[in-house]
Formats: C-alpha cells, structure tokens, sequence
C-alpha cells in the first residue's frame, strides 16, 4: 500500500559519510509513519473484537508493531544506508504514536462487541 | 438479553391498620444495568462482573461523539486552511534564506570539490569585509525576538491557537452537559483506583470497577486517539500540529513529519 513510496534516500556512495537526499528521506519517514499508524487502527479494532483485554492487548499491539518493522525491513532491503539514515527509523519510530490510536479503537471494538 | 430499568425497592413501609403501604420507587438511573449479582445495598467488593449496558448507549453517546469529533476536525482543518492570510513574501527574507540554503549545501557537497575551491568558497560566505553571511557581534537579532515583532507571525500562531482551543473547549462543555452521570464504556485493561475520580467523574457509586468509564473519557480517548485518523484522511498538514508540538514539548511522541527541518 505505501510500499511503493520507498525511494532511495542516500546516493553517491562516498568513503565514510553518505549523503542523503532530504526530501527523499522524510517522504520515506512518512510513509512509515502511515502505515504504522494505519497498523494501529486496524490491529485495535482486530483486537476489541477477539476480546483481549488487560496485558494481551498490548502484546498484541507490540507483535503488530514488530511484524510491521519486520515487514518494512524487509522492503528496505535489510540495508539501512540505501533508504534510511538509521536503524532507529525503521524498529522504533512512530511506535508509542499509535499507541493510543490503537487504544482507542481497541475499546470502541471491544465495547461494541463485546458490552452492548 | 437487556433487561430494562433499575426500580429500587425503599424498604416499603408496612403499616399499622388498614394504612396502605407505600412503595416509594426511585425512577430508573439513566444508566440500565442488569444485574449480574451486583448488590447496591451491599459494600460487597466488586469482582470484575461484567456489566450489560444498553444499546441506546452505543447508538446514541459512543458513536455520535466521535462522529462529531472528527466532523469538528475536519471543518476546522478546512477553516484554517481558508483562513490562513496568505503575505507576498519579504524579498530580503527569501534571499537569505538562498543564501544560507547555497552554504548548507556547500556544506554538505564539500567532499566532491577540490580543498582550494572549497576554501575559496568558504571566505566568500564568511570572511569579515564583505562575506555574505558574516554578521557582526552585536547585531545578530534573537530569532525569538524577531519573531514575536513580527506581527503577522504573531498573528497567525494566536489564529492557529485559537482554532485550536475553541472547538476543544466548545465540546468538552457539551459532552459535560449532555452526556453525564452514567457509565457510557468499558476500557479493556484495568487501572488502578487512583484514575477513579478522573475516569468516572460522573457515576457517583464507588463500588463499581474503574473500567467502566464516563463520557468525558471517552471524550478525551477520542481527543488523542483521532489524531492519527486525522493524519491519514487531512494529509501531512493537518489542524493538529499543535498537539503534536505539545506532545514533543512534554518529552514523548515523535513527530515524523519534522524530521528534517
């Protein structure tokens, strides 16, 4: 879905330091961002109609994140310098921003399937 | 499998002699609980029973609310964006920042040139007679002074302000008068006692669990967790930038979108 907006963000493999196109890397942090976010949506309202609560809901929304980083990895290529300037955007970015997107429409999933 | 209605029992008075007994029957709580051996009278720990609540809520508190909330979002989106005052751009303004973005990219392209042409570039932006980025001692403005004698930026971030809050606090009062003093959902992880008093402002019984929550939290769930749904229907620049700059000012939460400054 967002996998095609991945565009090479670093160029001219110099010695030591590359060079990375801006524009190129935000639009690529973006499009991370969305599908995280997109992510959460999703696995929340998955999550309110399975009927987790407590602690398993939040497992749950740390495997989604993981599968998501797993998946982005793989889409980069496993190489960091050719799309990103750090590990750090692909594993960790955006993670506790959809946490509470997730929260949200893990109760109003739960609650519609599960209380009403 | 609702079952209608709470009708209290007050202990009915029996009488002496041929007085009728009366039964005084408290009209029905706005919130319909069946009971599933939950004991009022009683201050029997609560267990996590499950409550039963009514459809009409669902249909008529849950769904509304974040229907408007996100219709608020995005007319204030589209307001701001027919708003925003659109000024001719200053001439000097723009031929600085060339001129700082010409020596970033210097900068940053300095491996690719030969070390004279570099150096040679390098005086030109810095050196002290006429260097176009040279700016003597005491006469480097504060940017935050600059800013705020700047009238139209000031203007434009009390406008962005103001969009902000009035909607905020426009529904917030509106939730609070019509939607109050009764359970409206259940969060599916469990808190401490502590978040009873901001969780359950309006159900005045201490006996039932801290997940069953008021509307007002669910007003404020709503509040942060439409910011993401926010980003993706209204596009990167969306009315919510403030709260992602309070977010980062608070010290969690990451904005993606300023990465590169």
């Amino acid at each position: 879905m967002v996998w095609e907006g991945d565009r090479g963000a670093s160029g001219g493999a110099e010695d030591d330091l590359p060079i990375f196109n801006a524009e190129n890397l935000q639009s690529n942090v973006k499009s991370i961002y969305y599908s995280r976010t997109f992510l959460s949506i999703i696995g929340g309202v998955i999550a309110g109609i399975w009927g987790f609560t407590g602690f398993t809901g939040f497992i749950f929304y740390f495997l989604v994140m993981a599968a998501a980083s797993f998946g982005l990895a793989t889409q980069a290529k496993f190489s960091v310098c050719t799309y990103f300037d750090s590990w750090n955007r692909i594993f960790l970015d955006g993670i506790f921003g959809g946490l509470m997107s997730f929260v949200l429409f893990w109760t109003f999933a739960y609650d519609i399937v599960h209380i009403f | 499998f609702l079952s209608r209605g709470v009708e209290f029992l007050s202990p009915f008075l029996p009488s002496k002699g041929t007085k009728r007994w009366q039964r005084l029957q408290i009209r029905p709580l706005l919130f319909f609980l069946s009971q599933k051996g939950l004991c009022f009278g009683g201050a029997a720990a609560s267990m996590a029973e499950d409550l039963v609540l009514d459809t009409a809520i669902r249909d008529w508190v849950l769904v509304p609310l974040s229907v408007v909330m996100v219709l608020i979002g995005v007319l204030r989106y589209f307001v701001s964006k027919l708003m925003r005052s659109h000024q001719a751009p200053d001439l000097k303004v723009v031929k600085e920042g060339q001129v700082i973005l010409r020596a970033r990219n210097l900068r940053a392209a300095s491996g690719f040139i030969p070390a004279k042409s570099f150096r040679s570039r390098k005086t030109y932006f810095t050196n002290e007679e006429n260097g176009l980025l040279h700016v003597p001692k005491g006469q480097s403005q504060n940017a935050q002074a600059q800013m705020f004698s700047d009238p139209n930026l000031a203007m434009d971030m009390m406008k962005k302000n103001l969009s902000m809050i009035i909607p905020q606090t426009l529904t917030f009062a509106w939730v609070n008068f019509f939607f109050s003093g009764f359970v409206a959902a259940k969060i599916p992880f469990p808190l401490t006692q502590r978040f009873r008093g901001m969780l359950q402002n309006g159900i005045d019984l201490s006996t039932v669990d801290v997940s069953y929550v008021s509307s007002r939290s669910w007003y404020f769930l709503n509040l942060f967790g439409l910011r993401g749904l926010f980003s993706l229907i209204l596009g990167e620049e969306n009315a919510m930038d403030d709260t992602q700059r309070m977010m980062q000012m608070s010290g969690f939460g990451f904005d993606p979108s300023r990465v590169i400054a």
